[in-house]
């Protein structure tokens, strides 16, 4: 078996060549149907590219679900100062594993996509963040790249069109911030990658001072297929809101964790059962993180019902976030992975906004006291207090990212809590 | 990797039901040589720069290096954005940015020295100190958490002999602790230099540092 992660409800759009070596190779990729979205995208004319993009209906993939073709139409039409695209492989969010194996499995369709949309967008020069850690698939995709240029897919007079589009890659030194759009830009500049006040929106002052346009992996993934097919075809799939293909990332306590692609509105209990085998050790499903670490998390009793899509998990109480499914069984211990994911925001937070700064660093050092049974009851109101401080007052989201765990699991898993104040007993052991 | 039934894309060791190689995996032989002064320039920017050889008072950008400094600085409008790129190249020929390598990457781009710092000390893959021939990163963030992360980090201190973030005697091994590193359903999730260790229970420690005594230059 060449690729493990396989079940027969998926419909694999943009992961079908994981594990296929050939499909790493400029002339294999084109054997595999690739690059015809570019050629047709250079035929059809960016207008109609954009137009393309936006009757799929495809939506942001890192987080946000923002409609991608409405956001390349805000870039201006003018062509008087350079256009940036940016690539965001800065993959970070807890949880979140599918960027780096689309990059290392099919990396020419991450190179297609961002060509395609730099077309669209009226940009000669895409760069893709990658994050630092992902040397080896980094690696890959350099020497996809350097392929690609050989073959005039990339570079001066692309495929005889006259049209110049240039990639670089560009490799980041370690910090999740610089996965929200602007600090990403502040880091590409050779900055700290601190978060910028908006507005002004990047398609006005972007990377550089240019008008960008920032579009994760996954979402660039999607686009060659919506090209080469048209919009139409791409609706075939998900809901009329979501429509689509997702790749949904599944970790935590199951029996086969992995990336499954399926198309969105899938039920998510149908996800943990049937596709991924089951909780492991046939134990009892206690909670759901269905969104990447900083989406509400969901009690078992939310997920029954629950379909994956942008708006069916906003009506079971969380997000859909990256779709990163993190599932928790009856041994996890809530207060203590709670703990865990208030340190990492605590240790990303770029520090520029108080109720941030000192909210993560606070809530940090409250959940640790409770952990380690020193915690009172009025401790938890404090943890909501701040959590109402840190959201909606800050540069970035990523403070409300913190809130919206804390805050969920103190409403939904107070017993936990309350056992480890009143009695120190923990309840679970993961 | 021991005894779970089901395999990773990842490697640690073998990879059970998954039947590609490691070197399949990892793409090593797809990659092949990367030549020093870099390949074309739209990759230039895209070394590893954590490897196991260090030279902490080796020249910068001399060489084949001035050479892929120079592709580099032509993919970007400013100076100022080829500071990150510039520090990697450093700490891949160094090993660790110290307060030194800051100041003369400064005078390269034409920086302020106190600029240089203020960005390289934002970034947690900038080694501020020197650090053993393999810098071992376990994630312990949430997936990898429930599925056993703390012990497989004890155990990596354990038969190092060493504290969280001091080197080893002998100059091999450096651990952390890391945060989520994208391989989360491949728990536990270490990265060793450049490379992704994933699927590792604490049982397979010892036979990672054995691995990685074994290895030449590994990167
Ligand atoms: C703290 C924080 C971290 C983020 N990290 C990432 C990331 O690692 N990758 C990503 O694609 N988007 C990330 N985002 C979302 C980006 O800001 C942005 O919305 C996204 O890249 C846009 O691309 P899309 O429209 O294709 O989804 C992050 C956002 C925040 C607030
Ligand atoms: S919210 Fe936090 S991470 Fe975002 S800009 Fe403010 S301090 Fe930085």
């Amino acid at each position: 078996m060449a690729y493990p992660y396989r079940h027969e409800k998926e419909v694999r759009l943009l992961s079908e060549h994981f594990g296929d070596l050939e499909a790493r190779t400029v002339e294999g990729w084109k054997a595999r149907g690739g690059y015809e979205g570019l050629a047709r995208a250079l035929e059809i004319g960016r207008e109609r590219v954009v137009e393309e993009v936006k009757t799929s209906g495809l939506r942001g993939r890192g987080g946000a679900g923002f409609p991608t073709g409405l956001k390349w139409s805000f870039m201006p039409k003018d062509q008087t100062r350079p256009h940036y695209l940016l690539c965001n492989a800065d993959e970070s969010e807890p949880g979140t594993f599918k960027d780096r194996e689309l990059i290392r499995w099919t990396p020419h369709q991450l190179l297609e996509g961002c060509l395609i949309g730099a077309y669209a967008i009226g940009a000669s020069h895409c760069y893709i963040y990658l994050r630092g850690e992902f040397f080896e698939a980094t690696q890959v995709l350099a020497r996809a790249l350097e392929d690609a240029y050989d073959a005039n897919l990339a570079g001066k007079d692309v495929l005889g069109s006259g049209v110049d589009l240039d990639v670089t890659l560009h490799v980041g030194a370690g910090a999740y911030i610089c996965g929200e759009e602007t600090g990403l830009m502040n880091s590409l500049e050779g900055r700290r990658g601190e978060p910028r006040i908006k507005p002004p929106f990047p398609a006005a002052v972007g990377a550089f001072g240019m008008p960008t346009t920032i579009n994760n992996v996954e979402t660039l993934c999607a686009v060659p297929g919506i090209v080469k097919n048209g919009g139409d075809w791409y609706r075939q799939w998900g809901t009329e809101k979501s429509p689509g293909t997702k790749l949904f990332c599944v970790s935590g306590h199951v029996n086969k964790p992995g990336n499954y692609e399926l198309p969105l509105g899938f039920p998510l209990m149908e996800l943990i059962e049937d596709v991924c085998g089951g909780v492991r050790d046939g134990n009892a499903l206690k909670a759901v993180i269905p969104g990447g670490s900083s989406v509400p998390i969901m009690t078992a009793e939310e997920c029954s019902a629950c379909s994956l899509d942008y708006e069916g998990v906003v009506e079971c109480g969380s997000m859909l976030g990256c779709a990163s499914v993190i599932v928790m069984d009856e041994t996890a211990d809530i207060v203590k992975q709670v703990r865990r994911m208030a340190y990492f925001y605590a240790h990303e937070s770029c520090g520029q906004c108080t109720p941030c700064r000192e909210g993560t660093a606070w809530a940090t050092k409250i959940l640790e006291r409770i952990e380690d049974g020193r915690g009172t009851e009025e401790d938890l109101d404090t943890l909501l207090q701040i959590g109402d401080q840190m959201t909606g007052t800050t540069i970035c989201v990523l403070s409300d990212s913190l809130a919206a765990p804390v805050r969920s699991s103190i409403e939904k898993f107070r017993d936990e809590y309350l056992a480890l104040i009143r009695r120190g007993e923990r309840v679970g052991a993961a | 990797m021991s005894d779970a039934p089901f395999k990773n894309p990842g490697w640690a060791g073998n990879t059970g039901e998954f039947d590609l190689t490691e070197a399949d995996v990892r793409g090593t032989e797809f990659v092949g040589h990367r030549p020093p002064e870099g390949g074309h320039p739209a990759a230039a920017p895209s070394y590893p720069y954590m490897l196991a050889d260090k030279a902490p008072d080796a020249p910068l950008f001399e060489g084949p290096y001035k050479e892929r400094l120079e592709k580099i600085r032509g993919r970007y409008p400013n100076a100022r954005a080829v500071l990150l790129p510039a520090l990697n190249l450093a700490q891949e020929i160094r090993g660790h940015v110290s307060p030194e390598t800051m100041d003369a990457v400064a005078e390269e781009l034409g920086l302020a020295s106190a600029y240089v710092r203020g960005v390289a000390t934002f970034y947690t893959m900038y080694n501020k100190r020197p650090v053993g021939r393999h810098l071992i990163q376990v994630c312990t963030n949430i997936s990898c958490n429930l599925c056993g992360a703390d012990e497989v980090l004890a155990a990596f201190l354990e038969h190092t002999g060493t504290e969280m973030g001091e080197t080893s005697a002998d100059g091999n091994f450096t651990v952390v602790e890391a945060e989520c590193l994208a391989a989360c359903g491949f728990p536990t999730c270490v990265q060793i230099n450049s490379r992704y260790f994933e699927n590792v229970n604490e049982a397979d420690v010892p036979q990672i540092l054995d691995r990685l005594k074994s290895e030449e230059g590994e990167g």
